[in-house]
């Protein structure tokens, strides 16, 4: 077994526990470092993958702010007990993973029907440059600026609109 | 024989079935789970698989524009999280709790 393979497997290994105990541990703090983790494991797959700087991104941005954003929101709850972490109903739930089940296994084997297409692709990416960094860049600075400016405009607008919704009394629901 | 190259060759393939795996694990959750805050996470988990099918798509075509798109998903997701969470707060004074089923009474 190669390197590549071996870390390939371990990654999957980690990204889908961590993932499998995001959503079933009851107490929300031990979800939000279980999601961190996953965090963490997404972007050494970006590594393996040869995107460095979305790697770094990865961890900064949802490994750091995103994660604090979490935990500072849930200990400002203090929710320590937790009931009705699922929801009501035996059937309803079975359905539900169900459903999650079939969705699975019909990408899943979409994608394996379709692995002859992607061999071929598979073998011309050898002979690839790894200075992913300065492409992205390029691509992203010279091609999409217009989305680029548009995200700076969103977020500035996520930001008012967020000091607004949290600052009005009673937020969404004024108590008279 | 045909066990060993599946567990060799790390292909494209094995890529996206990882991405579809953790895409039905965030969606499980957002359909199982009542509390909002982990509701939200579930969401995080399913844009995490978007963007790794995105980054495996670019790699194996040689093409940067799957990069580019994921820095938009990412952007997305933390002002996403940010009006998430504001909305949850605001929740919280209301009821002192966050469960998804204090949102029917959001209207009006």
């Amino acid at each position: 077994m190669s390197v590549d393979a071996i870390l390939f497997w371990i990654l999957t290994l980690v990204v889908l526990v961590s993932a499998m105990s995001v959503i079933l541990m009851t107490n929300p703090i031990y979800s939000a470092l279980c999601l961190a983790m996953t965090m963490v494991g997404v972007a050494a797959i970006f590594v393996t993958l040869n995107a460095y700087f979305l790697a770094g991104v990865q961890l900064i941005v949802y490994a750091g702010a995103v994660m604090v954003l979490f935990v500072m929101v849930l200990m400002l709850f203090d929710l320590k007990h937790e009931l009705q972490s699922f929801s009501r109903g035996k059937f309803t739930g079975a359905l539900k993973i169900g459903s999650v089940g079939i969705l699975a296994g019909l990408i899943v084997g979409a994608v394996t029907i379709g692995k002859s297409l992607t061999e071929v692709k598979a073998v011309a990416e050898n002979a690839v440059v790894v200075d992913t960094t300065k492409i992205l860049s390029q691509n992203l600075f010279l091609k999409n600026i217009f989305g680029f400016e548009a995200l700076g405009v969103l977020l500035l607008v996520i930001a008012v609109g967020t000091v607004a919704l949290s600052r009005s009394k009673g937020g969404t629901h004024a108590r008279d | 024989m045909l066990e060993t190259s599946f567990l060799n060759n790390i292909g494209l393939e094995h890529y996206l079935v990882l991405s579809a795996v953790l895409f039905s694990l965030g969606m499980a959750g957002v359909l199982l789970r009542r509390n909002l805050i982990v509701l939200m996470m579930s969401i995080e988990l399913m844009l995490n698989a978007i963007n790794i099918s995105f980054v495996a798509f670019s790699k194996f075509n040689n093409n940067p524009e799957g990069q580019v798109m994921v820095f938009f998903v990412m952007t997305i997701a933390a002002a996403e999280a940010a009006v998430g969470l504001a909305l949850a707060v605001s929740i919280f004074k209301r009821f002192k709790e966050v469960n998804i089923r204090f949102f029917e009474h959001l209207k009006g």
